[in-house]
């Protein structure tokens, strides 16, 4: 129950560098009076003041540990506290969670729960520069989706799964398409307008495309295989939250994991590093797909539906998103030129997925 | 005979927290209370003693912090204790069994106020078990009716349209001292003197149709230059955590040229006011409504009604079915009827005055009242829908 008396954690605070409000202070520290341990120095490693997040770095009587605040509901991130056992129990590569002396994996506090984890070192970033580096990841990437496979969320927990709404998500970004025409129509005047308007038209189209090659693949078929099939996805998975460490790859910065195919991670990382390389790049694609099949192979009517969620026009989406909030600042010149580069970039896409549906790799 | 209305876990009776359901219940209640010993059970609330006798209703709250389950097994609990020749169950189809086994000799009454039939609200076999144990389903539209009988067909000859009432005295045309002068208020307030008020009350949400309307409006502040448009209940500033959709909407009226604002909330207790200062009322709904409230409150407030063909929304618009839009996902549609009355003033009056005349004789609480009681009273014979 919580106590009129009693702090609380905020939703949200002041963006301000190396900042939390001094009442997350107070209860940090009584969160800290719970574990079996002396902590000699603490240190604000990142905070997310949109939404009342905070990491520490903790150097304590037992080694380097972190205090993470997590910003999520109590139920929701008792579903990812679970989920992080879960995986340390079966050996996956992510930080160990330290009980509180009463045992629990987390302390309920101010509204919020926190954890105290494992602090993993050393830790390198996998070499952004050259395609070994992004096969490391998603070797990695595979195997925590392979060892999450069974997960059973904890009494009380809010499940958090994503496995049938992909139709839905699809539909949600159609309609926002058309909210990007309306509002490119009403700022016809703005520089990026017309621009935006003469390419929507084909973006549309490949998204109802997308729409109707997952209706017709073996999407609700792979879907009604279950959640626990399946297991989870990270859904931030990349360059920071997976890093080279001792033995492979480590995974940190688990709460926000939901049941899914797991192909929608692997294919939000082709997507990202498709988009840093400015093309498609087939060689790159071939060896992260390989290296992930590695680890968690990729049957015939999943490869599929991660081809129809590789030709979505996700990122054009991603780019393009924020202008519903300000059109006039949003629609100027720069973001012209930006509709010019996806368009490019969507092009190099088109031939690159050409290729790979008969390309049978590693996977055969 | 003693009865006992059962309303939702959601929300206490009376409505101290609003709620459409609740409000019905209270509507009908005090009528009712003449006739019947009657209880209403409802949720716990902090402003509400657990237990109390208010006129001729007798209250019974019991906590459940919302939870459909706890209801149910409190729900239960108080069955033990007490019985009654007749449960009228509210919109729970989920509580039927329960009640059953609780109460095998009571009468049960179901009433269905939206689509908590659907397959994912409820199982099949439930579903199933729940028709067959009550003794009518009262729907607040046809085509709630209709949506149930498709799926449950065996349902069919329990069905039966009783459509919901509003305050006939709060509700009411702008004619009074009173009345003018809070109108006069409110629009000097927020800059609507000299303005022909487009009025429409809810939630600021994809399914109402809110962008629908609005960009009808950007169409129309072209040709007429002395509309507004009001959105009442809602307000896109202010909000810790702005919704895509509320970004969207915003950005559209920001480019309008006939001004767009919103109310902010607005007590229930004090909407009614709105309707008073508006001159056209729009319902630009999209998805299949079971009925929205707001068509009796803008009839009973005698304003012209334009409203869409979704759902059971108008099933109510007995005198104006020219301004029922018909493609509803269509700005210019929306555009085309407003404009009509914006350009007729007589039509406006003559369409205001037939909806108070129509809620008068349909649409007040004791109509309402009336025919719940020809239906505990096993009054009604033969099926509503067949």
């Amino acid at each position: 129950m919580l106590d009129k008396n009693k702090p609380v954690v905020p939703d949200e605070w002041m963006d301000k560098y190396g900042f939390v409000p001094p009442e997350v202070k107070i209860l940090a520290k009584q969160a800290l009076a719970e574990y079996d341990m002396k902590v000699f120095e603490m240190k604000l490693i990142t905070t997310k003041p949109d939404k009342g997040g905070a990491i520490w770095r903790l150097e304590t009587s037992k080694g380097t540990r972190s205090l993470k605040l997590l910003h999520r509901r109590r139920a929701r991130s008792l579903f990812s506290i679970g989920a992080q056992d879960y995986l340390s129990r079966r050996g996956a590569r992510v930080p160990a969670l330290i009980p509180a002396k009463n045992r629990k994996l987390f302390v309920d506090l101010g509204g919020k729960l926190w954890i105290v984890n494992t602090w993993i070192k050393p830790l390198t970033q996998a070499s952004k520069i050259n395609p070994d580096g992004a096969a490391k990841l998603c070797y990695g990437l595979g195997e925590f989706h392979k060892l999450s496979r069974g997960y059973r969320p904890p009494f009380g927990a809010e499940r958090n799964s994503r496995l049938t709404r992909w139709p839905d998500y699809y539909q949600k970004i159609i309609n926002k398409f058309n909210w990007f025409r309306v509002l490119a129509q009403t700022y016809r005047d703005a520089p990026a307008s017309s621009h935006l308007l003469s390419v929507l038209g084909r973006i549309e189209k490949q998204a109802r495309t997308g729409l109707a090659s997952l209706r017709q693949s073996a999407y609700a078929k792979l879907a009604a295989r279950g959640e626990k099939h399946w297991g989870l996805v990270h859904q931030d998975y990349g360059w920071s939250n997976a890093q080279l460490g001792p033995g492979g790859v480590w995974i940190i910065d688990l709460d926000g994991v939901a049941y899914d195919l797991p192909i929608r991670d692997l294919r939000k990382l082709i997507t990202g590093v498709m988009d840093d390389l400015g093309e498609w790049n087939l060689k790159w694609i071939k060896g992260m797909i390989d290296a992930y099949h590695q680890a968690n192979p990729i049957e015939p009517g999943l490869y599929e539906v991660l081809l129809i969620d590789l030709a979505f026009p996700n990122e054009f989406y991603k780019h393009l998103k924020e202008m519903i909030y300000d059109p006039d600042a949003f629609l100027n010149s720069n973001t012209a030129r930006l509709i010019q580069r996806l368009m490019k970039m969507e092009e190099s896409k088109g031939s690159a997925l050409r290729e790979l549906r008969n390309w049978k790799g590693g996977r055969s | 005979m003693k009865a006992l209305m059962i309303a939702t876990e959601k929300l206490p009776v009376p409505p101290v927290r609003g709620g459409a359901i609740q409000t019905y219940i209270a509507g009908v209640a005090p009528i009712l209370g003449e006739a019947y010993d009657l209880t209403i059970l409802s949720r716990t609330d902090p402003a509400l003693p657990k237990s109390e006798t208010v006129g001729n209703i007798r209250y019974d709250r019991v906590p459940c912090g919302g939870d459909f389950k706890k209801y149910r097994q409190e729900t239960v609990n108080f069955l033990k204790k007490e019985s009654f020749d007749l449960i009228h169950i509210f919109n729970r189809p989920r509580l039927v069994r329960a009640v059953r086994e609780a109460a095998p000799n009571s009468r049960i009454i179901l009433s269905m106020h939206n689509d908590m039939f659907n397959p994912e609200k409820i199982a099949p076999a439930e579903a199933a078990f729940a028709i067959y144990n009550v003794e009518r389903i009262i729907t607040i539209s046809d085509y709630i009716g209709s949506m149930i009988k498709g799926m449950y067909p065996q349902a069919g000859s329990k069905l039966h349209t009783i459509y919901a009432g509003v305050d006939l005295n709060r509700f009411r045309p702008s004619t009074s001292e009173e009345s003018i002068r809070i109108r006069e208020a409110l629009r000097k307030k927020y800059r609507l003197t000299s303005k022909k008020v487009i009025l429409y009350v809810g939630r600021l949400s994809i399914k109402k149709g809110v962008d629908i309307l609005i960009r009808a409006v950007l169409e129309l502040g072209k040709k007429h230059r002395d509309i507004a448009l009001v959105l009442v209940g809602s307000n896109w500033y202010g909000q810790n955590k702005t919704s895509d959709y509320v970004a969207y909407l915003r950005s559209l009226a920001k480019r309008s040229p006939a001004p767009i604002i919103t109310t902010g909330f607005v007590k229930p207790e004090e909407v009614h006011q709105w309707f008073w200062a508006g001159d056209i009322f729009v319902c630009p709904s999209q998805w299949q409504e079971p009925l929205a409230r707001v068509h009796y409150e803008a009839l009973a407030s005698g304003l012209p009604i334009i409203t869409t063909n979704r759902g059971g929304n108008p099933e109510v618009i007995r005198t104006t079915e020219k301004l029922i839009v018909e493609t509803p996902e269509d700005p210019k549609s929306f555009a085309e009827k407003i404009a009509v009355l914006l350009d007729d003033p007589l039509l406006c009056k003559q369409m205001g005055d037939e909806g108070r005349r129509l809620a008068e004789q349909m649409f007040g609480w004791t109509r309402v009242a009336d025919e719940i009681r020809e239906v505990w009273e096993g009054k009604l014979s033969g099926a509503a829908l067949t």
